[in-house]
């Protein structure tokens, strides 16, 4: 949803810029678009640098910009508005046949999906579940990260094996797990050891223990490796300086350390949401369909509704709602950090 | 000239491979049609994977496609799909594409779906003639061809039905001398085999495909078909007893294995091949290959499962004889296909009593050819019962919305799992369970056109 | 911070961006040690057994009896290899690999390409909707797969009715997809990375009437090495991985191993035990370049993911 207008622009500024561009249209719908006149866009659309008011502009490259742009219009952004058009449709095993000539019902899948289904229940779950998870893995990242920053002997060793969880394959890990979380599987009997009942795992009100946990399994070496990278950039000065304040290592971590991590833990912590809360293959092979309540995520919803009670239009509905609930909050979030701003192209390295 | 010389030539060389290969010459009156062409095209079939036999099972693609090829000159090409999931997804992806397999060979519970959706041949008299004819094939295998004799678009493929495996050495030992035919009757004898660690039932609650059929066979009898013209009866007493007779086997009556809760079908098998259940209801002949392989090997025999519903001992009426879903794969041919008569064609040499009779042989699944499963059932006593069982199997509802009906049916069973694991769940669980899927799954009918 | 330090240390030729352990010497160490030495010990070995004993399971059960497995087992009661030559009959792993190794290897190096060019642009050049671009390349992930995976299909068939190109069932289809998926999270990881590099280098060239894209080709790849080869990991690991396109995008000659270890995996729900020792060593041959790439490439990974500090 939030994507697509600022997408466009994005690719409306390929197609304007480049001037073998195939496909005029786009280019025509930029200059209706950018009606405002801004500073740089006559140059651009005449795509031929006339102002030269900053270095960067004489002759901006923004040809370059157009093989991911095209690929991403057609492969991500079609399909997005594709998906939008079926939400809009009676779409079914009735109609799949002759889509196109689906019968339009506005907002009624919509409604459906807000009313009638468990919707809201699923976001709930999937919300809860990946914020959950983030922030779980965020302490076990740092920890990692802090552990593995000081040189020992293995420690190239110690930071692949870390590595290990998070460059499974997703349906790898899934089959594992669900072995492991059996009844009769190796979890329980280790459990048991402890003098622990396990109970059932991959069914009722502990299923959504075991996917927050095996997800956390998954998922936490990759803020481990955000943070890690992180910590290149605390300059070497700095850890001298806090060893000539005398300061103890907490309060190093605390006050001089952390504040270094803040970009990579904010893009970690998104990445990581994100990747939660559309995690389809985990669910899926963990739990089979149809899934048990309390792990009924949202992608599993969706993946349900529409493959396999054939409702494409409300599937696609229900998708279109939780991208707006996600992205809304996601973009908010994104001004406020500023994560995405760094320095402004064109001007001068940013103190 | 050149081009009918090579329709001679091909002619005579599938007339030579049909005598190769044995055809009955009253089996095959498509013969009596022009041969077809098929030189420089290519058949694509989509089959499911055979995991008990994946070797055999290439090795009978390339036969066919051999035996096709010398017949037709066309090339056969299969595609297999593992779950039912992959077989819906590729039957989704095909209609909106209109392009992809010309032959599917789908379970037969996806027909209805199938055939909703409105992209498959509807087969006309003369579709059936080439096929061999719509009385080749045996009168219960068509019970889910189509919604009626008029709209059918499944041709019989090959027949799976449901059975109960019984331990023949535990029920000497308890002095029962056969399977009861009762749900009741069952249960007392399963209690009755119950001691120590062996457990009367093995039933596989945590399987996803299982415990609905269970569900839909009680109710059936009971004579509630589930979907009733325009109407749902999910909420319908008889079949809030199925689930409390099914749930109550582990609560009330613990004659089945209480880690049985989380188990797919191929543990429950496990435990029963292990000698450890005296009963195994719902599995289909292809278990003979792990059970000849256990702990069972010549302890046991297949037995109808029980016909006559819970708490009654005659079935009432208005109930079926069901024992089983009607099970199984039928051919479909795409409406897309370019190559329909081919397809035919296809279809009418993998339907031949021969050829059934081979696949029989190689995969231990009855035919659906009617000469094939007399001949099959007067040679093999022990399949006497699966061939009975294929007789008595009833189609599920032939509907588009059957799909969401029977995961509502499924999704009772998963969703009441930690109750059954905490010992009990009560009937009004149950009924609101019910409740909810009912009107779900009324919805879904409801939009069926 | 980042730039300014950073181009004391990075050389033209410079990749190395380990600049806290480039000094040795032990009271360097102590200086750069962030944790008290009992408590590097305590997190690192019960992370160590945190990651690790599921991934020991999944070899001990590869070499286990699928019984013993299904008890609950997690030492191996008897040892057999066998699974391991089994598997390239039963799951066609062979074919898979092959698929797998040029879909997800292709897109892991185009790209990369793709992403330093369009990161370059994005990092020094002013343009309007820059910084909506920027923030689409992070929204651009909270799309569903699920969402996307029925209109994909229908405009590669499309293609294939109206254009004539067969795109669905080929590796092509496949290729294409990822490539795109893999994009946005991709070129974010070079942004991050270009912003750390210093700028004078640049400069120069463009005063001696360097072209744009001699700059990148001459300048900032070599440079970025280390972003490079995380970009190219990132997208080789959803090329990898994915199993909701390949599913339906794929046929039995352009199955990607992901989908025929999922196959085979699917399959074994029916029939009677699972055979979990070939599942497993399936899925641990299935990991196995993945993890050897990750510890091939392992110091660029760090390093790769920020130049000059991620602000």
């Amino acid at each position: 949803m939030v994507t697509t207008p600022e997408a466009r622009t994005r690719a409306d500024a390929l197609a304007a810029a480049s001037a073998a561009s195939a496909d005029a249209t786009p280019a025509r719908s930029t200059a209706r678009r950018d009606g405002h006149p801004a500073p740089s866009s006559p140059s651009r659309l005449n795509g031929r640098p006339r102002g030269a008011r900053k270095t960067g502009e004489r002759d901006r490259p923004l040809w370059m910009l157009a093989p991911g742009g095209i690929l991403m219009v057609i492969v991500i952004l079609v399909p997005l508005v594709l998906g939008l058009v079926i939400s809009l449709m009676d779409l079914d095993q009735y109609t799949l046949r002759q889509w196109v000539s689906a019968p339009f019902i506005g907002i009624s899948n919509y409604v459906e999906a807000l009313t009638k289904s468990s919707l809201i229940q699923s976001i709930g779950i999937s919300v809860g579940y990946s914020v959950l998870v983030t922030l779980v893995c965020l302490p076990i990242g740092v920890a990692a990260a802090l552990a593995t920053q000081n040189r020992f002997r293995g420690r190239g060793l110690v930071r692949s094996l870390f590595l290990v969880p998070y460059v499974l394959p997703t349906f790898v890990v899934g089959t594992v797990w669900r072995t492991m979380l059996q009844p009769d599987g190796v979890g329980n009997a280790m459990l048991a050891n402890f003098g622990i009942d396990g109970g059932l795992w991959l069914n009722g009100p502990q299923s959504y223990w075991a996917l927050v946990f095996v997800q956390i399994w998954a998922s936490w070496p990759f803020i481990y490796l955000l943070v890690l990278s992180g910590l290149q950039s605390v300059d070497a000065e700095v850890h001298e300086a806090s060893a000539l304040d005398g300061a103890g290592w907490w309060t190093k971590l605390r006050y001089v350390i952390l504040p270094y991590l803040k970009g990579p833990i904010t893009l970690a912590l998104i990445i990581s949401f994100l990747h939660s809360v559309n995690n389809f293959t985990l669910p899926f092979v963990l739990f089979g369909i149809p899934a048990p309540a309390d792990v009924n995520v949202l992608p599993v919803l969706t993946y349900i509704t529409g493959f396999q009670n054939f409702r494409f239009g409300l599937s696609a509905a229900m998708a279109v709602v939780s991208l707006i609930l996600i992205a809304i909050p996601l973009f908010i979030y994104l001004r406020a950090v500023k994560l995405d701003t760094g320095e402004d192209g064109g001007s001068r390295v940013r103190k | 000239m050149m081009k009918r010389k090579l329709v001679l030539t091909t002619a005579l060389l599938a007339a030579g491979a049909l005598t190769l290969a044995g055809c009955s010459s009253e089996a095959a009156p498509g013969d009596s049609a022009k041969p077809l062409d098929g030189a420089g095209k290519t058949l694509n079939v989509l089959t499911d994977a055979n995991t008990l036999y994946p070797e055999e099972q290439q090795k009978w693609f390339a036969d066919v496609s051999e035996q096709f090829k010398a017949k037709t000159g066309a090339q056969v090409k299969f595609e297999t799909f593992a779950t039912a999931n992959d077989e819906l997804t590729k039957i989704q992806t095909s209609v909106v594409s209109g392009q992809g397999p010309d032959i599917y060979s789908l379970g037969t519970t996806f027909t209805p779906t199938a055939y909703a959706t409105g992209a498959f041949v509807k087969l006309s008299e003369d579709d059936w003639k080439k096929v061999g004819g719509r009385d080749r094939f045996t009168e219960a295998s068509l019970g889910i061809s189509g919604p009626d004799k008029d709209n059918e678009v499944g041709i019989p493929a090959r027949s799976r039905p449901f059975v109960m495996a019984y331990n023949t050495e535990m029920l000497a030992a308890a002095g029962i001398d056969k399977p009861a035919d009762t749900w009741d009757g069952l249960l007392e004898q399963a209690k009755k085999l119950t001691h120590d660690d062996v457990y009367g039932l093995s039933i596989a609650y945590g399987d996803n495909f299982d415990p609905w059929k269970f569900i839909w066979a009680m109710s059936t009898q009971a004579g509630n078909p589930i979907i009733d013209g325009k109407k749902v009866r999910l909420d319908d007493p008889v079949t809030i007893k199925a689930y409390e007779t099914y749930f109550g086997w582990l609560t009330k009556d613990k004659v089945v294995n209480p880690a049985s809760i989380g188990w797919k079908a191929s543990q429950a098998l496990a435990s029963f091949a292990d000698g450890k259940a005296a009963f195994m209801p719902m599995v289909t002949a292809t278990s003979i290959n792990t059970l000849d392989a256990s702990a069972v090997a010549g302890k046991y025999a297949y037995a109808v499962m029980p016909t006559i519903p819970p708490g009654d001992t005659t079935r009432p009426a208005g109930g079926k004889e069901a024992a089983s879903i009607l099970s199984g794969s039928n051919f479909v041919v795409a409406d897309y296909s370019k190559n329909k008569d081919l397809s035919f064609a296809l279809i009418e040499m993998l339907t031949t009593a021969e050829a059934q009779k081979v696949y029989y042989e190689t995969f231990g699944e009855m035919p659906t050819n009617a000469d094939a499963a007399a001949a099959l059932e007067k040679d093999n006593e022990k399949l006497a019962p699966i061939v009975a069982a294929s007789k008595l199997s009833v189609g599920t509802p032939f509907s588009g919305a059957w799909g969401d009906v029977q995961l509502g049916m499924t999704n009772v069973v998963v969703q009441a799992i930690p109750s059954l694991n905490s010992g009990s769940v009560t009937t009004d669980q149950i009924v609101s369970a019910l409740k909810t899927e009912q009107e779900k799954a009324q919805s879904a009918l409801d939009r069926a056109k | 911070m980042g730039p300014v330090s950073a181009s004391s240390t990075i050389a033209p030729l410079g990749v190395k961006p380990h600049r806290a352990s480039a000094k040795e010497g032990a009271r360097q160490a102590q200086i750069h040690r962030l944790l008290p030495k009992p408590l590097l010990i305590v997190i690192l070995t019960a992370l160590l057994v945190f990651a690790m004993v599921p991934v020991l399971y999944i070899f001990f059960a590869s070499i286990n009896s699928d019984l013993a497995v299904a008890r609950g087992a997690f030492w191996p009661t008897e040892l057999t290899f066998e699974n391991y030559s089994k598997i390239w009959t039963t799951v066609d792993l062979g074919t898979g690999l092959v698929n797998s190794v040029l879909v997800a290897g292709g897109v892991a190096l185009v790209c990369a390409a793709l992403s330093v060019s369009t990161a370059y642009v994005l990092v020094r050049y002013a343009f309007r909707g820059r910084l909506l671009v920027l923030r689409g390349l992070l929204a651009l992930q909270s799309i569903p797969g699920t969402l996307l995976l029925l209109p994909v299909f229908v405009l590669f068939s499309t293609a294939a009715s109206t254009l004539g190109v067969q795109i669905i069932g080929t590796r092509w289809g496949l290729f294409l997809t990822y490539l795109t998926f893999a994009l946005p999270f991709s070129t974010w990881v070079m942004v991050t990375y270009l912003r750390g590099l210093p700028r004078e280098l640049e400069e120069a060239a463009r005063l001696d009437g360097a072209s744009p894209f001699k700059i990148l080709t001459r300048i900032i790849v070599p440079l970025s090495w280390p972003g490079i080869v995380v970009s190219g990991i990132f997208a080789f690991l959803l090329g990898w991985n994915d199993v909701l396109f390949a599913s339906v995008m794929t046929r039995p000659e352009s199955r990607t191993v992901a989908v025929a270890l999922q196959i085979f995996g699917a399959t074994q729900e029916g029939g009677a035990v699972p055979v979990y020792g070939q599942m497993m060593a399936a899925a641990l041959v299935c990991a196995v370049p993945v993890v050897v790439l990750y510890l091939i490439f392992q110091r660029y990974l760090v390093g790769g993911l920020t130049a000059g500090g991620v602000k």
